[in-house]
């Protein structure tokens, strides 16, 4: 059953030489219950299509165009308050980066949580509140007692937790995680990852987890939707993202993280950043950095294209996947290739434009 | 460091500070020019009694034996005698700090509410309309010493609207007499308070209001401003609660240092408003070779602020659960 | 976004002609209304000092006539109290003397006080705040110590005691000024310089073996000056308002007659009410001159604090 339904949306941000399209034109659709990967590079936009959906979004950002149904609510049309009351939070909640810092810090973890109950649950009591923070602790392994301490008495990987007691007090049907451990060690990653995974699967929560990191993915998530320049370029389920991608930039995005498939494969990363975002004109957004681009690539956008089973692909050489997997495995194709249109090899070179920080 | 340990390191640096004071104190008053009796002479004082007088004083002892007896003076807070009232130095003083107290205190309680208030919308509004008039507002209140802000307001409400009353505390005098409530508890008064009161606020207003919105600047980048918004909390809850209350820690801090200003400003105040406090008693004091009197103002309003930056530093502490006790 | 920084690298090397280096230092200027108001304010404030009296150069038998009208201190070049008029555009004072001719001479001593007070005690500041943060141990705690003595002294009360002390002359109430202002910049040069401290810049230079005069002064110093210039300009303004409040309360050099001194005299002579014309002109001028040093360090604090150019 959908839960959250994203058709044609175009967030872009005013900069000083026009519209930065951080999402332009994305389509994605949500069951309940599902986790979803979001997969790309700092600056690929996947961070302001998640804020979109509570349109949580910097001053100078506007949803342009397109639909958010959630839940049989339009978002976009939502006014503050509804939204407020009827989205944030209660429905869709967030878990940062580094936890540390979302925590307000004059305040304790237990004062936080009790807040945000009461604010959503009118008839809900302090005692009650604070008995519930209690419990999400005891769930995620905290010591309940510690709902009187400040964040910064917390460890990395316990403000995490915390955390996520907090995203998940009102039980909401959609997480929104965007790189949930990335601040912490690999260890104690994978516990939290377990973690989100259990609780998640108890409350039947939805959730998008956004990351730059194919293998906390590949581990977490049901389906997985590749972001580059603002675009889904690939969309497919976990296990043919991994095993059987057609995007050139997926296959370089698997090449950055080879212990998911292949443990003698070496680390090959993608050169090159991703592109200004600032009228893009036509052409695939990927095309100055992939090995594979051709004359056609420069001239006409690719338009998705359906492999089956919800596997769609945005490129026009998807079809030789086969020629594509294979050379893709090999170093020289990445590192061999020269930057840059054909004709004119002086194409601006993009600059980093960090729409996820 | 515990806490304790903080509190106790606290405690003998300002025991440090206050000695340093009262040795600048006592070296700068021993250097005043002008004989304390001079000013009798004219009385037609004899040598005699004025040898006597001096004697009386104690000004004809060695320096450190007076250094040693002014000390122990202070600390049974006997400040002598004032040269001009004849009066115990104590009794003159006494309600005149009050006189001050109470209004630099209201002054600062202003300043420090709408500069708060302000300096919080102004950054929550960045780059708009708010902010950039708000800073030029800021910064010519600023710009302007306090008697000039006393001058100007005396003008437009006094001599142009006749709204306020122009000087003193009481329309009806008696300004040093009765008890605390009878001082300070009527219409009246509160009519003679406002337009000095309002003087120090605008002079005082600008390091709150320029603070606050700068770090407000910086508080607004953090993450959990966006979870908080992400919570679906009231904009004004995330402001107030959230982003203010974060900003005002570094407020506690500069308080001592307004108290500083607020203090050397009461002089100028008073003068201006004709206000019986501490501030006007000093300078007339000063003018008179009065020492004994011009001291014990130096020595409490000098007392103020050492003990308000003692306060602010424990304050400081309480407020902020991360402070370590270095 | 690429905010420019000023590298905190060392940056003792100033190549280029001074011309070029102040044309590039007024380029912070550049798109900064405020800023250019203030500069412009305190540049006209400047000229009208410099040639508020007349110059005569002997050799040449040249006089260069000077701004002001009157001689400030003569007598009944008026009548008492007279209103503004073409005679007299701002009008007389109770002694029939020109306030217009008083208001160009006070200039003078605002720019004087202003700039040596706040350049001495800039300079004070600056060295108390990089020995004590360069040494740091006992040296630093007993600097800061006296540091945060001196913040326990109410500054106005001390420049009274003092001035009455030592005599009211323009240098003694520098002097009294310069005693209690270095603090502020004391505390903040140090702070700053302990964060250079810890950079590969000045462990270099100790690998090297370079003194640690050189270290302070050569390498750490240039890092921190733009923070010198912005407290240099607030301490403009805390001076030229001290100086006034100290002469409104009458403690003013009797000889040199400032703003401050022209509000007192108004006062003394009980003129308040009716005179308009001597009040008001002398507290804009004090008020504007206080707020194009403000304005100018705004901008400079942009300079040295980038975080705050996000506009
Ligand atoms: S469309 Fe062309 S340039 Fe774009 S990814 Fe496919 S092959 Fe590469």
């Amino acid at each position: 059953m959908t839960l959250l339904d994203i058709n044609g949306l175009k967030t872009y941000y005013r900069a000083d030489n026009g519209w930065v399209r951080a999402t332009d034109d994305v389509s994605l659709s949500i069951d309940r219950g599902e986790t979803v990967g979001l997969v790309g590079e700092s600056g690929s936009g996947k961070t302001t299509l998640a804020k979109s959906i509570i349109r949580l979004l910097s001053d100078n950002a506007e949803i342009v165009d397109g639909s958010i149904n959630f839940d049989g609510t339009e978002v976009t049309e939502l006014s503050d308050k509804e939204l407020r009351k009827q989205i944030r939070w209660s429905e869709i909640s967030m878990i940062p980066q580094n936890a540390m810092n979302g925590f307000d810090p004059v305040y304790t973890v237990g004062q936080q949580i009790v807040q945000v109950i009461r604010h959503h649950e009118d008839g809900t009591s302090k005692k009650e509140a604070r008995e519930r923070a209690r419990s999400l602790f005891d769930e995620l392994g905290i010591e309940p007692d510690r709902v009187d301490d400040y964040p910064h008495q917390f460890s990395g990987g316990m403000a995490q937790r915390a955390m996520i007691a907090l995203a998940l007090a009102l039980s909401p049907s959609l997480v929104l995680a965007d790189e949930p451990t990335t601040a912490l060690d690999v260890v104690i990653q994978d516990r939290i990852l377990d973690t989100i995974k259990e609780m998640q699967e108890e409350l039947n929560s939805a959730m998008i987890m956004i990351t730059h990191d194919m293998s906390v993915v590949s581990e977490t998530c049901d389906r997985i939707a590749v972001v580059y320049g603002g675009r889904i370029v690939e969309i497919a389920d976990t296990e043919t993202i991994i095993t059987n991608p057609r995007h050139p930039y997926t296959l370089g995005l698997r090449n950055a993280f080879p212990d998911i498939n292949d443990d003698d494969q070496e680390l090959i990363s993608i050169p090159g950043t991703p592109p200004e975002l600032v009228d893009p004109g036509e052409g695939c957004r990927f095309a100055p950095r992939c090995p594979f681009a051709e004359q056609e690539c420069w001239e006409e956008t690719p338009e998705a294209e359906s492999y089956g089973d919800g596997h769609a692909v945005e490129c026009h050489r998807a079809d030789e996947i086969d020629h594509l997997q294979e050379e893709a495995g090999k170093k020289e194709t990445w590192t061999e290739q020269d930057l840059g249109r054909p004709e004119d090899s002086q194409s601006d070179q993009p600059e980093e434009v960090m729409l996820d920080d | 460091m515990g806490l304790r340990a903080y509190v106790v390191r606290r405690v003998l640096q300002l025991i440090v500070t206050f000695w340093a004071f009262f040795t600048i104190l006592f070296v700068l008053f021993r250097m005043m020019p002008g004989d304390p009796t001079s000013m009798f002479i004219m009385d037609g004082m004899t040598p005699e009694q004025r040898e006597q007088r001096i004697a009386e004083l104690g000004l004809n002892e060695p320096l450190h034996v007076q250094y040693v007896e002014y000390a122990r003076q202070l600390l049974r807070g006997d400040f002598g005698q004032s040269f001009i009232y004849r009066d115990p130095v104590i009794d003159i003083i006494a309600v005149r700090f009050m006189n001050t107290i109470v209004l630099m205190g209201t002054a600062l309680l202003f300043a420090y509410l709408i500069g708060i208030t302000f300096g919080a919308i102004m950054g929550w509004w960045r780059d708009s309309r708010f902010e950039r008039g708000g800073i030029i507002v800021t910064l010519v209140a600023r710009s302007s010493p306090e008697f000039w802000v006393g001058i100007v307001l005396l003008s437009v409400f006094v001599f142009w609207l006749g709204w306020f009353p122009s000087s003193g505390m009481r329309t009806t005098g008696g300004e040093l007499g009765g008890n605390f409530a009878a001082r300070y508890g009527s219409v009246d008064f509160l009519r003679h308070l406002f337009l000095p009161a309002l003087t120090g606020a605008i002079a005082y207003l600008a390091t709150p209001t320029l603070l606050m919105r700068s770090t407000m600047l910086d508080v607004l980048n953090a993450d959990f401003i966006e979870i908080k918004k992400a919570e679906g909390l009231p904009e004004r809850t995330v402001l107030f609660k959230h982003a203010a209350r974060n900003s005002v820690l570094p407020l506690v801090t500069v308080m001592a240092i307004a108290t500083g200003s607020a203090m050397g400003g009461s002089v100028v105040i008073e003068t201006v408003f004709n206000w019986p406090g501490m501030g006007r008693e000093m300078v007339n004091a000063v003018n008179n070779n009065d020492y004994p009197l011009a001291m014990a103002a130096f020595f409490l309003m000098g007392s103020v602020v050492i003990i308000m930056n003692f306060v602010a530093d424990l304050a400081y502490v309480y407020l902020d659960p991360r402070v370590e006790y270095e | 976004m690429s905010t420019e920084r000023t590298s905190p690298t060392d940056r003792t090397e100033t190549d280029g002609g001074t011309l070029e280096f102040i044309r590039s230092k007024l380029e912070i200027f550049e798109g900064d209304r405020l800023g250019q108001i203030g500069l412009g304010i305190l540049c006209s404030f400047i000229l009208i000092g410099i040639f508020a009296r007349p110059y005569t150069i002997d050799f040449l038998n040249l006089t260069i006539p000077g701004l002001a009208p009157h001689d400030p201190a003569e007598r009944a070049v008026g009548g008492r109290l007279e209103s503004p008029s073409g005679a007299h555009p701002l009008g007389t004072t109770h002694m029939g003397r020109d306030v217009l001719s008083q208001l160009i001479a006070g200039t003078r001593v605002t720019l004087i006080v202003g700039s040596l007070a706040a350049f001495m005690a800039v300079f004070i500041g600056t060295n108390v705040g990089l020995i004590s943060a360069y040494f740091g141990g006992w040296v630093d705690d007993v600097l800061m110590r006296i540091t945060d003595i001196v913040y326990g002294v109410p500054f106005l009360p001390f420049a009274i005691v003092l001035v009455a002390i030592l005599g009211s002359s323009i240098v003694n109430i520098i002097v009294a000024i310069v005693l209690i202002l270095w603090r502020s910049t004391a505390r903040v040069i140090r702070a700053q310089v302990l964060s250079h401290k810890q950079r590969p810049y000045v462990e270099s230079a100790q690998a090297i073996g370079a003194s640690h005069t050189r270290i302070m002064y050569r390498h750490i110093l240039p890092n921190v000056l733009p923070l010198t210039f912005l407290y240099a300009a607030f301490a403009v303004a805390w001076a030229v308002i001290a100086e006034a409040s100290l002469s409104f309360l009458g403690f003013g050099d009797p000889n040199m007659l400032s703003w401050g001194e022209m509000i007192y005299n108004v006062y003394t002579a009980n003129a308040i009410r009716e005179a308009w014309w001597w009040v008001f002109p002398p507290g804009i001028c004090i008020m504007l001159f206080v707020m194009s040093v403000f304005f100018i360090g705004r901008t400079l604090e942009k300079e040295v604090n980038p975080e705050l150019q996000h506009q």
